[in-house]
């Protein structure tokens, strides 16, 4: 490796930066794989007086198989969600929880920013850390979303052993909640989380793991900032940075 | 000269003949309608008016032969005109032929078949029905047109509208004693009402089919929605005309809408009207009776959700709209949804599109010299 190295001296360096551990970017995998199954197979059932979802929904047998599909995904995005809450409990408890995705004034501050950037009013973009407003909203929505979608989602699967505490009026609120809320998310995803990942950029971070140089001073300044100061810092005496 | 006098003649005494006979139409017509003569009645009355007359069949019944002048002047047919061989068209003289019918019932049976003659369609329309697939299959004693609507004294069937519930009521006694009992069969016989359903109105009248087949039950919500559906008539009785199209959005109504699009000979268990309201034994809500009166409505919902609690009746919107005082979590729900949608949509779209101008108009700037 070294050898080559040195041949071909014209190669870029690239510098990257970590910004996802495998365990965050399986994570993701997961709730992606479980989410797009659960709207996939969801949609035709909230459709079910459209005949395209008549046509899907073929017959009574797959009707069923779709809502098993349905419940399997169901199952496995709770067990990654009770993974993340349990993981986010157990590192606060050990006061490692990094508060990163935590919503901060500097937040709001920075969405007036941008949005003034956006009106041709200032003509400089807000410097981001860690993870900017746009970041943080895509978080927490889908954090309360997926978990209303969940406790809907579950009402109304067992309806007969959650009326036996919660009160029956609860199924049908469920049930609207359930369907709207999956269009919601639907709609948050693919306008808004699609833009931000494909079309302003091509961020595929939370599957390699890692920003490039040129997008963490572009897009996380404060972050790139804070992360050059602490490596100057540490840095032995001669290295370079 | 003489033939041509005589050609005047003959053409004056056509014209006369013919004026004659079109006067004769219209003078005479009018009194044949009042009454026709009754010339083959009168003359198989003159035996078959004697009480005792009777006749007995290969198989040992002993029939009567008694037609009473009384029944048969009564009747729809008579007044017309339709006289005693209309029916029976293999008599024509006395004495008559030798019958081939072993039992009165095989009498019966071959006699009505005359009825198609004049009554094809509706007699067309019996072929198709539970009673003529019943009779198909060997059960003799299946209806016959004269079982329901008489043989000599055949009146109109539905005068008075309670008359329907009587005929039925000759089999299936069990079915008309609890629809007296429901709130349809009371407003029919205590008030002689006009709007409620009689057998015939669920059943329809010649083509009766199995209401036990699959066909029956997923187009049934239908058939109670041809009346509770229609604002006019519901409001009459305060009742809501909203029962049909709130069910039909409901888990149940969805449900039963796919199957009856798509796969309506496959069985299914959605609920439909009368699984929780009874077939013929229908009662008001409010009435200690009715299987869906607060008091009964968990036992009805227990029959398909084995597993329901208390709570679980209030899981029923009532085929009520969505309201404040009647489904409050619903209500909060739906307040929340309909300003949150738009508001996401709004949102993300006007958010991005700004992204997307001020990257544009960026790009254009950094590319200009």
């Amino acid at each position: 490796m070294t050898g080559k190295r040195e041949k071909t001296t014209k190669v870029k360096h690239v510098r990257t930066f970590q910004r996802f551990q495998v365990g965050q970017r399986w994570e993701h995998l997961m709730l992606f794989l479980s989410a797009a199954v659960l709207m996939l197979t969801g949609l035709p059932q909230k459709y079910r007086d459209f005949s395209w979802s008549q046509d899907l929904l073929s017959s009574p047998e797959r009707l069923e198989f779709i809502r098993q599909i349905h419940h399997i995904a169901a199952i496995i995005l709770a067990l990654e969600a009770i993974y993340h809450i349990g993981r986010a409990i157990y590192l606060m408890a050990r006061r490692k929880l990094p508060g990163d995705m935590l919503p901060v004034w500097q937040d709001v501050v920075d969405a007036g920013h941008m949005i003034q950037y956006l009106l041709f009013i200032r003509k400089d973009k807000p410097k981001f850390g860690r993870y900017n407003f746009e970041q943080k909203v895509t978080y927490w929505f889908i954090f309360f979303g997926f978990l209303l979608m969940g406790i809907s989602g579950f009402i109304i699967w067992f309806p007969e052993f959650f009326t036996q505490f919660l009160p029956g009026g609860a199924v049908p609120a469920a049930k609207l909640a359930h369907s709207t809320e999956s269009i919601i998310a639907t709609i948050f995803i693919l306008i808004w989380h699609f833009y931000h990942v494909h079309i302003e950029r091509l961020n595929l971070s939370i599957f390699t793991g890692r920003l490039s140089e040129d997008e963490m001073r572009e897009f996380h300044a404060k972050e790139y900032e804070r992360l050059n100061r602490i490596t100057t810092k540490n840095a032995q005496p001669g290295e370079k940075p | 000269m003489a033939k041509r006098k005589l050609h005047r003649q003959i053409f004056g005494l056509i014209m006369a003949v013919a004026l004659v006979l079109v006067l004769g139409l219209v003078v005479v017509s009018p009194a044949h309608a009042e009454r026709p003569a009754q010339e083959t009645e009168k003359y198989c009355l003159s035996c078959h008016g004697k009480e005792d007359l009777s006749m007995t069949l290969p198989s040992g019944e002993k029939i009567s032969l008694y037609v009473s002048q009384d029944v048969i002047s009564h009747s729809v047919h008579s007044p017309l005109g339709i006289e005693c061989e209309a029916c029976h068209t293999d008599i024509s003289t006395y004495p008559h032929p030798e019958l081939p019918y072993q039992t009165a019932r095989e009498l019966s049976r071959g006699y009505y078949q005359t009825c198609e003659k004049c009554h094809y369609a509706n007699y067309e329309k019996t072929l198709d029905s539970m009673h003529a697939n019943s009779a198909e299959a060997g059960n003799l004693d299946a209806p016959i047109c004269t079982d329901c609507h008489g043989a000599h004294d055949v009146r109109p069937p539905a005068e008075p509208r309670a008359l329907i519930s009587q005929t039925c009521n000759q089999c299936h006694s069990e079915v008309v004693d609890a629809y007296r009992q429901s709130i349809h069969g009371k407003a029919l016989i205590e008030q002689d009402n006009p709007d409620v359903p009689v057998c015939t109105d669920c059943h329809s009248v010649h083509n009766i089919q199995d209401p036990r087949t699959v066909q029956f039950r997923v187009q049934s919500p239908e058939l109670c929605a041809g009346c509770h559906a229609n604002q006019a008539l519901m409001s009459k009785y305060g009742l809501s005309a909203d029962v049909y199209s709130i069910y039909k959005t409901s888990w149940h109504g969805v449900d039963v809408s796919v199957y009856k699009a798509r796969w309506p000979t496959i069985w299914h268990d959605s609920a439909v009207c009368t699984d929780c309201h009874g077939i013929h034994d229908i009662h008001t809500t409010s009435d200690p009776a009715s299987k869906v009166n607060p008091g009964n409505l968990l036992k009805t919902c227990q029959q398909c959700h084995p597993g329901a609690g208390p709570n679980w009746t209030d899981a029923w919107t009532g085929h009520n709209k969505i309201s404040l005082e009647r489904t409050p979590w619903l209500f909060y729900a739906d307040a929340f949804y309909s300003s949150f949608t738009p508001f996401v949509l709004w949102v993300c779209i006007i958010y991005v599109v700004l992204q997307i101008v001020r990257s544009i108009v960026e790009r254009v700037r950094s590319s200009l010299p």
